[in-house]
């Protein structure tokens, strides 16, 4: 194995195309293996595959999507692990969707769900109970500035229907700006932010301006935040009174396919957004919680400090919870009338939320996601040099971004060689996220206790899989 | 076993407390009849294991300064609740309460149910999360379980995790497929805080000053307070009017709850669904049946709260019951109608999560095992009568109604001009949690008791409800 990944690099350092041909053509490269893993999955008894595929079509409607031609019966998780119904293992490179922060199933955090649902799951809060409140002050002291009023809702949807509401009964003013290619929710209100028009209905969305994607690799100004920027302005100066409610923006898309903001970006147009009368907003229901390795929020990637901060995903470890921090001058507004969450707070998931902040401190996941992720950034840039297809490697920590282009310098989507490679992936056990507007984006956003064994592991499966294409 | 132990040998003195409270009721027995006594709470084998926490002050104190300024909390006094078992809630002190209000009609099988705590914890240990991305058998088994509950041909569900996700989801379905914009709700309802659903809501203090556009809000037909007194079609011929007039004359559809809740527990005037799903129907629009708070047995007579009416929506929600506590939502339509998402993506991260729907299964089956229905019918009907006769003797009781296990009791200082009694209500509702007692409060005016305890609720607690409520109002 290790051979094998010596013989590889040496031909890349070469960058002898004859060298390259043969080794990739002298098919002896066998199929990488999972790392080792010291666990047993209890033996599934339950509805196979096909069964439960069935009742999906009936009862769930026509318009629940999966993954993967002949979909995935996964019934069991372990840390960076999944288990499928035969009880293979498979390597989990998307973390349900950036969400299992801690590991699935990680000890601490099942620990604190099971002995919170022995003793009490719900009563709201109109009565008092501890576990929101520590989970508040303890989220609350992970924020910079005056970031510190805490609403716990029940997903990021929720959170983001919030800030809006905020942003608008604060500012007084009624448009939103939002970048194009943005992901923030699937309600109504949600989805006039979110701009890719895949997950947008036909229906009103109210006054929102999305503005041009600071897209470092397919942006039409390259890194130049500036020139991002000045259109914000524009967009301010001519298609609104003056006057914004707010601005929103991941710090890096998620959805959108890893695409992190051009450096710079988000300084200048916070201040335009404040000049205009509006709040910032930071969406880190992907970015948040230390996944980008070299900070805590992703917004603080870009030196910046927002007015709101909304989060869910890896806030709960795959908890149904989501949240919304705020400054107390804000807050006040809200307090004009009643707003309230019925499962929001709830003692169970506050006592999971507040153990994953244990876990990700004490297991010390954001230096470890900048190691690994570093690590696994390296390996496939190198592994870029080799295969002509790999557009573009990028993000930062455990959320980074592979683009797959037909052609390096149109950057044509290869959408038809993506899904081939996704499937190919999952029958060499690893399971990676697919993204961008046009699919051709595979995004790595493991739970955090993905190691470099996987990571290796990941990237010699991403080569052999393109290497037989 | 353990706990009895702990209790044996603890030192506690939390049951020398109560028995030294019930000798000291039973000693007054003997007492003139007039004199109405402290109640007993009814026996529950059961004590929860010593609270170590934050006290009440303490956790005050964050909530002051860590979360929303607008939070509120019930009693002068706020309660630190702990512990919960069936439908009993425990204090700080390990001190027992009645709850009748189920941490707002949403713990229908019990605090802590075994066989519900049963199966989130074993699916927890398995797999919290993974997303519909991959098949999970507990997601289409629940889906196939609550769609053998619902009439017609209702039986495509979409997950989502809260009664405001479900209305706004059911919304956005109802403009789609009807290519209207309009939607009617009822005043007074309330149907959740983000940007379409307050809209829907039709109640000042929920509504915060944005912009809410395409929803009319219909008269309510409120049998106590309402123009039309209990003639529901009269009622109805108003939204026909809102249509006629307020509209294109096409609708996107018509929201409503059976009873509403945060309203106050108002039951529609009889005849009122059907007369106005007829006009929804033939204005274009589909009907949607908000069963946050009436669905899952807890009206008795019926399942869901619509079935009452005769009627059968296009679109279900519900939420808060469905889960016993756990946060998941739903939304149940017809295949026809699902079809219209397929025009582009929707998709909800945590919906339908193993977790959250191995517990929703797990309810469906306690209600049915425990016959949960039918005891709310039971109960409830004993309950509104004690109720009625509690009327009898208190002119502030103004109106006592509901159905099963979700009644209301609307506080008024004068019969005749049905001034709401708020000042009495807060008084009340403080001092019988005093006596162990846990109600909600609802209404416009906050002069309404709710009344929609976990659907276990015996006859005792019944009775001990009802007594307390007696023995606090014999002292004003």
């Amino acid at each position: 194995m290790a051979l094998q990944r010596y013989l590889l690099n040496k031909s890349f350092e070469s960058k002898d195309k004859i060298c390259r041909l043969f080794l990739c053509n002298f098919s002896s490269i066998p199929a990488p293996e999972l790392p080792p893993f010291d666990y047993e999955p209890k033996p599934y008894k339950g509805p196979l595959a096909d069964e439960v595929l069935q009742k999906r079509k009936k009862y769930l409607g026509p318009s629940l999507f999966h993954y993967y031609q002949k979909p995935l019966n996964i019934v069991e998780g372990k840390m960076q692990y999944l288990f499928d119904e035969s009880g293979r293992r498979y390597l989990d490179a998307f973390a349900g969707i950036v969400t299992v922060s801690c590991g699935h199933c990680h000890p601490e955090i099942v620990n604190a769900v099971v002995e919170q649902s022995n003793l009490l799951q719900h009563a709201t809060t109109i009565y008092l109970h501890h576990a929101i409140a520590d989970f508040a002050e303890a989220l609350a002291s992970k924020m910079p500035g005056n970031l510190k009023v805490v609403y716990f809702v029940n997903s990021g949807t929720e959170a983001n229907e919030l800030a809006m509401l905020m942003a608008r009964l604060y500012s007084g003013n009624l448009g939103m700006i939002a970048l194009r290619n943005a992901y923030h929710g699937g309600s109504a209100g949600t989805i006039g932010l979110t701009a890719l028009n895949t997950w947008k209905y036909s229906i009103p969305q109210g006054e929102i301006h999305h503005v041009i994607n600071p897209n470092p690799y397919r942006g039409v100004f390259g890194s130049d935040a500036n020139s991002y920027a000045k259109e914000v302005q524009d967009h301010i100066d001519y298609g609104t009174s003056g006057n914004v409610a707010g601005f929103i923006a991941e710090t890096i898309q998620g959805v959108g396919g890893a695409v992190e903001l051009a450096p710079g970006y988000l300084k200048l147009v916070y201040d335009m957004a404040r000049k205009a009368g509006g709040v910032c907003i930071a969406d880190e229901v992907q970015t948040g919680f230390g996944r980008t390795g070299s900070h805590y929020w992703g917004f603080e990637t870009q030196g910046v400090l927002p007015d709101i901060v909304t989060m869910a995903k890896g806030i709960g470890n795959g908890l149904p919870l989501g949240a919304v921090v705020t400054t107390p001058e804000i807050a006040n507004v809200m307090a004009q009338k009643i707003q309230f969450n019925t499962f929001g707070g709830n003692p169970v998931c506050s006592s999971g939320g507040l153990a994953v902040l244990r876990v990700l401190d004490k297991e010390k996941r954001q230096a470890h996601c900048a190691v690994v992720g570093s690590h696994l950034i390296e390996r496939l840039r190198a592994l870029q040099q080799r295969h002509e297809i790999i557009g573009d490697v990028r993000g930062r920590g455990l959320m980074v971004g592979i683009e797959l282009v037909t052609d390096r310098k149109e950057k044509t989507p290869a959408k038809a060689e993506t899904a081939v490679l996704f499937e190919k992936l999952r029958e060499l056990g690893v399971l990676v996220g697919k993204g961008g507007l046009h699919g051709n984006v595979f995004r790595i956003k493991p739970p955090m206790c993905f190691t470099k064994d996987d990571a290796d592991y990941l990237v010699d499966a991403l080569d052999y899989a393109i290497s037989k294409l | 076993m353990q706990r009895v132990f702990r209790r044996a040998f603890s030192g506690r003195d939390f049951l020398w407390r109560h028995r030294c409270f019930s000798q000291l009721a039973q000693s007054e027995i003997s007492i003139q009849e007039k004199d109405v006594l402290l109640p007993k709470m009814p026996p529950f084998d059961y004590s929860p294991p010593p609270y170590n926490g934050p006290s009440a002050a303490e956790i005050l104190q964050k909530r002051i300064e860590f979360l929303s300024p607008s939070m509120f909390c019930f009693y002068k006094k706020p309660l630190n609740v702990v512990d919960g078992k069936m439908q009993y809630l425990f204090d700080e002190d390990g001190r027992r309460y009645l709850d009748a209000f189920g941490g707002i009609a949403t713990v229908c099988c019990g605090h802590c149910h075994p066989d519900v705590v049963e199966a989130i914890v074993n699916q927890t240990k398995r797999l919290q999360h993974s997303t519909v991305l991959y098949l999970h058998h507990a997601i289409a088994e629940f889906a196939e379980a609550l769609a053998s509950k619902m009439p017609g041909d209702l039986k495509v569900v979409f997950f989502t995790n809260s009664g405001t996700e479900a209305n706004e989801l059911a919304m956005m379905i109802a403009r789609l497929y009807t290519g209207y914009h309009d939607i009617i709700s009822i005043r007074n309802a309330y149907h959740g805080n983000a940007a379409g659903t307050m809209g829907a809501t039709a109640q000042s203090g929920w509504k915060f000053n944005v912009v809410q556009c395409g929803v009319h809000h219909a008269l309510n037909p409120d049998q106590y307070r309402g123009v039309f007194g209990s003639d529901g079609e009269k009622y109805a011929k108003d939204l026909q009017g809102l249509i006629d007039y307020g509209t294109t004359g096409n609708v996107a559809g018509f929201i409503a709850e059976a009873i509403q809740g945060v309203g106050g527990i108002l039951e529609l005037a009889p005849g009122y669904l059907p007369a106005v799903y007829g006009s929804i129907k033939k204005a274009g629009g589909l009907c949607i049946a908000d069963e946050v708070q009436c669905g899952f047995a807890r009206t008795g007579s019926h399942f869901w709260g619509f079935e009452a009416h005769g009627v059968v929506p296009d679109i279900v929600t519900m939420a808060k019951g469905i889960g016993n506590g756990i946060p998941i939502g739903a939304v149940v339509t017809t295949p026809e109608i699902a079809q219209v998402l397929t025009q582009r993506s929707y998709f909800n991260t945590f919906g339908g999560n193993p977790v959250c729907t191995a517990g929703g299964h797990a309810v469906l089956r306690v209600i049915e095992k425990e016959k949960l229905q039918e005891n709310a019918f039971v109960v409830g009907s004993y309950l509104k009568e004690r109720l009625t006769s509690l009327k009898e003797k208190y002119e502030i009781i103004g109106d006592v109604r509901g159905r099963g296990l979700m009644l209301g009791v609307e506080l008024v200082t004068d019969r005749q001009e049905k001034t709401p009694a708020k000042i009495e209500t807060i008084h009340v509702m403080d001092q019988m949690k005093e006596n162990g007692v846990l109600i909600g409060k609802g209404g416009f005016y906050g002069n309404v008791f709710r009344i929609t305890p976990p659907l276990c609720f015996t006859k005792e607690d019944a009775d001990f409800l009802v007594d307390v409520m007696d023995h606090t109002m014999s002292k004003m």
